[in-house]
């Protein structure tokens, strides 16, 4: 009884937490980096083949049929957009946007079976052609089991809520 | 400051003064004398659907709100309380009970402007405050206009009507409306809105500039094209990559599309994409079968076959029918202009209808779309090259000397003419220099 803390869970399942939480920090972090290393390819290979990307106009948007997102793209779309961001004639990407993104807050608010949700807070400092521009949110992260490298994951979907998300933007180029 | 002389001898048939886009004293004259006289849409109908419903919208520098009174009509104030100033509701859109109140000292008002109350009106007793008085009422804008739902106010009391303004681009928004099984529309799954640092002009320009698509689009084009190669080569291509490829159409497509250019600076072009392909997409199948259930076949056939790509409507922006949106352009400074996108549901039609114009929306017009970034990119450099010495004119040469008239306007013997900007200037110099001596006095 009096080892049996953390409301009655055990100490291997708090074991087992923390690990999951390490996991899902280290994708998240290597997500990070790509990301921030205009390495589109290798980002898209996160992604389940039915994985989905979305940065929703409205806060708590529900529905990407009915409403305006700023992006909605399934994995067709992401690979135009990559595409396109190495295209040589890709005018509004030169010079090219470079960008930073910092998380934190990671926490796993649905640890399975089958799907894991974890949701993080992320800051994002992008430059391009003289224009600094900030962004920050929640990113929340549906993930999969990667079957083909044990311990990492795949994304099912990555639903990135802008604090900003109803300002008048300027373009909106690099997967944030 | 510029005399008429200088303004007009600034635009001449095949080419403009370069100053006319980077000037900030052009700028000024444009919001009195082009913004201060316009027909400007300032939002539609069902967005203010209640008595009491409000929308804050802008006319040139104008903030003003417009809203729905006890009369059940659609009004247009400045939002600016007389007692201090104070603008008497926040950005964005919302409800109020039967009058305006002001959140400074609580002076309130009919929702067509009138006083209502002040606090303490004893105070006032001995002095010239009257709330018969139009000084004390929230000012409306000189004339309001509802034509189909979309909502125009001028800031002016003179000129044409709304109808006679419209002219030829009131074709447009009959049609957008009549796309609709009951002959409606309503504003439907919010809005984008977005930066361009350039001047509005270039915009208005570039809408029906068909020579830029396959060059400005280049990266877009190549990589729909490229994923449709790699991921599906064979089959349909889906819609998504198809008014994304679209683009890429070579210059004999291009040359071949009408281009109808009005009076006052409008406009339209005939679609780029075919959205008569009734027997092979279910979602326009299903939609010409709903129209043709509610009006027949013969005019659902007519209403559908005709295919425009943007509209321009001078001074508000760009009406697109096919895709049921309304790209509305606000001038902010003489380098900086924010469009706002509006989507549309034609009622009674099927749901699948709507949810491809949001899909377009995403698509074509986001913030995030990989079209416009290359758009938006070379209209600032338009921008900046233009500040430089290296030359004053612009050039509108392509197929100047014609253009062939029309009843209201006139027509392009070549889709990559450019008489769409010519036209634009037209307008442009009439508004600027007729009459423009006693209006702001400063010639």
């Amino acid at each position: 009884m009096r080892g049996d803390g953390m409301n009655g869970i055990g100490a291997a399942q708090v074991d087992e937490a923390i690990r999951l939480k390490h996991r899902v920090e280290q994708f998240l972090f290597l997500e990070a980096r790509l990301l921030d290393a205009n390495a589109w390819e290798e980002w898209l290979r996160l992604f389940t083949p039915a994985g989905m990307y979305w940065v929703p106009r409205m806060r708590g948007q529900l529905d990407a049929r009915t409403q305006v997102s700023l992006f909605h793209e399934d994995a067709l779309l992401r690979s135009v957009r990559a595409r396109r961001l190495a295209n040589h004639r890709n005018w509004s990407q030169q010079p090219p946007t470079h960008a930073t993104r910092t998380i934190g807050n990671v926490s796993v608010t649905d640890p399975g079976p089958g799907t894991i949700v974890v949701r993080s807070s992320f800051q994002m400092l992008e430059w391009r052609a003289d224009n600094p521009r900030a962004f920050g949110g929640s990113y929340t992260h549906t993930l999969r089991e990667d079957p083909a490298a044990a311990g990492s994951f795949r994304i099912e979907m990555k639903r990135v809520d802008l604090v900003n998300c109803d300002a008048i933007h300027e373009n909106l180029q690099v997967f944030l | 400051m510029y005399t008429n002389e200088q303004l007009a001898d600034m635009i001449k048939p095949d080419k403009v003064h370069r100053a006319v886009y980077v000037d900030p004293g052009i700028f000024d004259l444009e919001m009195e004398r082009i913004y201060g006289r316009l027909w400007v849409y300032v939002g539609h109908e069902s967005q203010i659907p209640q008595t009491g419903d409000y929308l804050t919208s802008r006319i040139g520098r104008q903030d003003v709100i417009l809203v729905r009174a006890a009369d059940g009509k659609p009004h247009v104030l400045y939002n600016r309380c007389p007692h201090k100033g104070a603008q008497i509701v926040p950005p964005g859109g919302g409800h109020v009970d039967r009058h305006f109140r002001c959140p400074y000292h609580a002076w309130t008002f009919r929702l067509h402007g009138p006083m209502l109350s002040a606090p303490l009106r004893a105070g006032y007793e001995g002095t010239a405050f009257d709330p018969a008085d139009e000084a004390f009422w929230l000012r409306r804008v000189a004339r309001v206009a509802s034509y189909r739902g979309f909502v125009f106010a001028s800031l002016s009391a003179g000129g044409d009507d709304l109808v006679d303004f419209l002219g030829g681009a009131k074709a447009a928004i009959d049609n957008l409306c009549d796309r609709s099984p009951v002959g409606e529309v309503e504003v439907a799954g919010g809005v984008f809105r977005v930066w361009q640092n350039s001047n509005w002009k270039i915009f208005y320009e570039n809408l029906h500039d068909t020579m830029h698509a396959a060059v400005t689009h280049e990266s877009s084009v190549v990589a729909a094209r490229d994923e449709y190669e790699a991921s599906m080569a064979g089959q349909d291509m889906p819609f998504v990559l198809h008014i994304m490829a679209g683009n890429g159409e070579p210059y004999q497509f291009w040359e071949k599309l009408a281009v109808h250019a009005f009076d006052h600076g409008h406009g339209y072009m005939e679609g780029i994409f075919d959205p008569g392909g009734t027997d092979r997409d279910p979602t326009s199948r299903a939609h010409h079968e709903s129209l043709a259930a509610a009006v027949g076949e013969a005019r659902a056939r007519e209403i559908l076959g005709m295919n425009l790509h943007n509209t321009i409507i001078y001074g508000s922006g760009s009406p697109h029918t096919v895709f049921q949106q309304f790209r509305v352009i606000r001038p902010v400074a003489v380098d900086r202009t924010m469009v706002e996108i509006v989507t549309f549901r034609l009622k009674g039609a099927p749901e699948a209808v709507f949810e491809r114009a949001v899909t377009y929306a995403n698509t074509i017009n986001s913030p995030s779309s990989n079209v416009m970034p290359d758009d938006v990119e070379l209209y600032t450099r338009v921008q900046k090259g233009n500040r430089l010495d290296g030359g004053d004119w612009v050039s509108m040469h392509r197929y100047c000397g014609t253009d062939r008239d029309i009843p209201g306007g006139k027509v392009a013997v070549n889709g990559t003419s450019e008489l769409p900007i010519r036209n634009q200037f037209v307008a442009w110099k009439a508004l600027m220099t007729e009459g423009g001596a006693g209006c702001g006095g400063t010639a």
